[in-house]
């Protein structure tokens, strides 16, 4: 967690185009072969006993800045990739400047100068030129030690400074640096012995400025534990120690007798000069820190439980989300407190929300057993207070509160009770507790109280997420509802000599109580039937499903209209509901006889009309089916016989054919149906089906029945059509082409597309 | 939406609920409560009066058929009274003459009651 700052840190562009393996690879040769180069040009020197020509020192010192420079990238790109927490940053920058130091003192050792040269540490005073082969050695390799450390340094504390960085903290880290290398160039070839320009100073002073500055950059401070501040004051107290060390030694390199800065000073006098800037800036880094460390000391516990607090809270954030796991999600909300270190032990008490009983559930515990939670607290009671009001509640002294049967050192010292209400709803209670009595601050209550407002959000997206889900699947299920109950309405349309049959059936939901079907008798016999179970939507579905089972069973049986609606009548009396009853309209198609015999349970009559356009509706008596369970119905139930004229049209439709209302909500009524026979009398079975139904579109708002809707029509045509003989001869039933009494298609196209009917 | 309401008003032992508007699917379950009310005030003697039903749909038809059974095994009875034509045609339709006393008017209705308990 502590680390994670350092994926925020946006990628250098400049440095990530370096950073392939070519780039890596690259600047190793540049670094290499400039510091080599450095040496070979110091052994010719040596070799010679003379300084070198101008032009050639002039190509030595560029060709040693730009080896630095390619050292400085390296390091950059490896700190980069690897990049270390705070209080490492000072250990291994520490560890570093040790290992510098040490090396620098083994280095130091290789061939001791004589006495008579130990004043020029070696070299020629007059000329600089190295006097042994030794010095040549110790002087490029202390140089490197030397600049090495430097840049770790800077590059190191450059991470520091830039913590959580704005663009004004960037700025100002780059203008030290470019200051201090523009500094370092000013000394550019001068020797060694030269005096100081007063130039150098006051260049000077302002990177010295901006070094200041970038000092008190230390916000990473905040975020260190208590013990990552005390590792962090001892190892930037040793930090200061070894820079001030390096620093004097710099300023008198005789004095402190370990490591000579001469060498150094003769192999490249920016280097040496930017070195000792970067000491500086070290030196004052570790200064502020060190002190600024000293004085959050004392703060660390409180910061350190605000960022607690601020942790949990972002946990919590985070799972508003990731609302998919309600049980997840309720054990977090529980657990939250306790994690912030707020409280000893919570649990959470919602309403039963499936059910919508007032009666609270303890859903989540933290740190306490819900059995000792019901034991110790009467957590309804709470709940109940808390309604009404939904504010928290606060019991400074838990045990001696009535509602708490815990006494003192039982783990329940304070409560707090806090609702956890959204969208103006109290879902809920988070009981959150204190070991010891006036355990809960102002702020904690009010922390609780920030807490509990993102739980009762969390909680209530959940609870949404889960209704969408179940919403889902019943919708699903409903469209299987749909698809099953199709298949309980007939498949294909009945091929009988002499008559053309043509029907349809739009559920006003997804199932919905209409039925109609068919069922053969023998050749010559079709009974016939159009039902309409009270009510709609699913119940109704179930009872059509029922009547359907009953009409194939026993219409074979007993096909006399009277036996069959009797016999239904008693079967369906024991399963319908009380107020649920079924209409029904029950035809025997007899073509031999030419006779038609139908009985009316209930149902909206059927209408008849014949060649020459005198229609009526056959308004038998009868009760409907589930009324009466005893004689009467069979006692009331009248039969219509027809002596079938060639041209007799029968229509059978359910109450979602003459109750659809227009717009201006007037009903499509009977005498609109008889209209549209009349004018239509003369088609065939299907299309006077769909001149109805075009009627009928055209009245209502297209396709919006308002109650499940089924048209049934017949035709006799009489037995000699030669289209009759024709379908005989092509075989037996056909196919309804485009399934009727499919609600979504029909209800899209207002009218149905061509009707599936028989001639026959 | 269909809008339906049930005033109550009595006359005597009678009770009479007084229908307004539309009773299908969606506003059946008020005259339930209606009849529940009645039945938990011990009043079982039920005029329904339909002079401003407007429309009845099968599933206020059933409203009659639920409570019908318990009604008369108290010994009293729902009677519809006072329909319009286009309402009358649908309990007429269903057979629900041959099951209720639906009568043209209240005061028959109420005539009704008397002779029966007489």
């Amino acid at each position: 967690m502590r680390a994670a700052w350092f994926a925020k840190l946006p990628a250098k562009s400049r440095l990530a185009a370096l950073d392939t393996r070519a780039g890596r690879v690259a600047l190793w040769v540049m670094g290499v072969t400039g510091f080599v180069l450095g040496f070979v040009y110091h052994g010719i020197v040596f070799l010679s006993g003379k300084p070198a020509a101008m032009g050639l020192a002039i190509s030595y010192n560029v060709v040693v800045l730009l080896a630095a420079a390619a050292l400085w990238l390296l390091l950059s790109l490896l700190f980069q990739r690897r990049p270390a927490s705070t209080a490492r940053l000072f250990w291994s920058t520490l560890f570093v400047g040790g290992v510098v130091l040490g090396s620098s003192w083994l280095v130091s050792l290789i061939g001791r100068p004589s006495a008579a040269m130990a004043y020029t540490a070696g070299f020629d005073y007059e000329t600089g030129v190295p006097l042994t082969l030794a010095t040549v050695l110790k002087m490029n390799l202390l140089s490197l030690l030397e600049v090495t450390f430097a840049f770790v340094l800077l590059l190191r504390f450059r991470d520091l400074v830039l913590f959580k960085r704005s663009r004004s903290s960037q700025r100002n880290w780059y203008l030290m640096l470019g200051l201090m290398v523009f500094a370092s160039l000013l000394v550019f070839m001068r020797p060694p012995q030269s005096e100081t320009h007063w130039l150098d100073g006051v260049v000077m002073v302002p990177a010295v400025l901006f070094m200041v500055i970038n000092s008190f950059r230390l916000s990473w401070i905040v975020f260190l534990s208590f013990r990552e501040k005390i590792a962090s004051i001892g190892l930037s107290l040793l930090l200061l120690v070894l820079l001030a060390f390096k620093l004097a030694s710099m300023d008198d390199a005789m004095a402190m007798g370990v490591i000579d800065i001469t060498y150094f000073a003769y192999y490249s006098q920016p280097l040496i000069v930017f070195s000792t800037l970067a000491l500086i800036f070290g030196i004052l880094y570790c200064t502020t820190a060190f002190l600024s460390l000293l004085f959050h000391l004392p703060t660390t516990g409180d910061f350190q439980r605000k960022e607690d607090e601020l942790a949990a809270m972002h946990s919590l954030t985070n799972l508003v989300s990731q609302v998919f796991d309600l049980e997840r999600l309720l054990a977090t909300i529980a657990a939250s407190p306790v994690e912030a270190g707020a409280a000893s032990a919570t649990w959470l008490a919602v309403r039963d929300l499936g059910s919508g009983s007032l009666r609270p559930q303890i859903v989540a515990t933290h740190n306490m057993d819900p059995v000792r939670v019901m034991e110790l607290v009467d957590v309804q009671a709470f709940y109940d207070e808390l309604s009404p009001s939904r504010e928290p509640l606060l019991l400074e002294q838990a045990p001696a509160d009535h509602r708490i049967s815990a006494g003192p050192g039982e783990g329940i010292g304070s409560l707090l009770v806090i609702p956890l209400v959204a969208r103006d709803e109290m879902l809920g209670a988070l009981f959150v507790t204190s070991e010891v009595a006036h355990g809960f601050e102002k702020d904690d209550v009010r922390a609780m109280g920030v807490f509990a407002a993102q739980a009762a959000l969390a909680l209530d997206n959940a609870r949404l997420f889960e209704e969408q889900v179940e919403k889902e699947r019943l919708e699903r299920e409903l469209s299987i509802a749909r698809e099953v109950q199709q298949k309980l309405l007939p498949q294909c349309l009945p091929v009988i000599e002499g008559a053309s049959i043509c029907a349809s059936s739009v559920p006003a939901q997804e199932v919905g109580g209409d039925y109609y079907d068919y069922v053969h008798l023998g050749p010559h016999r079709l009974a016939f039937i159009v039902a309409d179970v009270s009510g709609k939507g699913a119940s109704a579905a179930f009872y059509m499903a029922e009547l359907q089972g009953v009409f194939k069973a026993i219409a074979p049986i007993a096909p006399d209209p009277k036996d069959f609606l009797s016999h239904a009548n008693r079967a369906l009396s024991e399963t319908l509901e009380k107020n649920v009853f079924i209409s029904v309209l029950y035809g025997v198609l007899d073509t031999q006889k030419e006779e038609l015999v139908l009985a009316r349970a209930g149902h909206c009559p059927a209408a008849t009309i014949d060649l020459n356009g005198s229609a009526r509706f056959l308004r038998t008596r009868g009760l409907g089916l589930g009324l009466d369970n005893g004689p009467l119905f069979r006692k009331t139930l009248a039969v219509e016989r027809h002596r079938l004229q060639p041209g007799d049209v029968f229509v059978l439709y359910t109450d979602g054919v003459v109750e659809s209302r227009s717009p201006q909500g007037e009903e499509y009524g009977y005498e609109r149906l008889l209209d549209a026979l009349r004018e239509n009398r003369h088609e065939d079975a299907d299309t006077l089906h769909d001149a109805v139904l075009a009627h009928l579109n055209g009245f209502i708002v297209e396709g919006d029945y308002g109650d499940d809707m089924t048209l049934l029509v017949l035709k006799w045509h009489g037995i000699t059509l030669p289209s009759a003989k024709e379908q005989r001869a092509n075989g037996a039933e056909n196919p309804v082409a485009g399934s009727r009494g499919d609600g979504s298609e029909s209800q899209e196209n207002s009218v149905p597309a061509v009707p599936a009917s028989t001639k026959a | 939406m269909s809008s339906f309401s049930v005033g109550f008003r009595s006359s005597g032992v009678v009770q009479i609920l007084e229908l307004n508007g539309e009773l299908d699917a969606h506003t059946a379950s008020e005259l339930e409560a209606a009849i529940q009310k009645c039945q938990s005030d011990k009043q079982y003697h039920i005029i329904v009066n339909g002079e401003n039903l407007q429309y009845i749909s099968s599933a206020g038809l059933g409203v009659f058929m639920a409570y019908i059974e318990e009604v008369r095994d108290e010994g009293g009875d729902i009677k519809i009274a006072a329909l319009r034509p286009k309402v009358y045609n649908v309990f007429d339709l269903l057979g629900f003459p041959m099951l209720f006393d639906i009568m043209e008017t209240e005061a028959e209705a109420l005539q009704k009651f008397t002779d029966g308990a007489s």
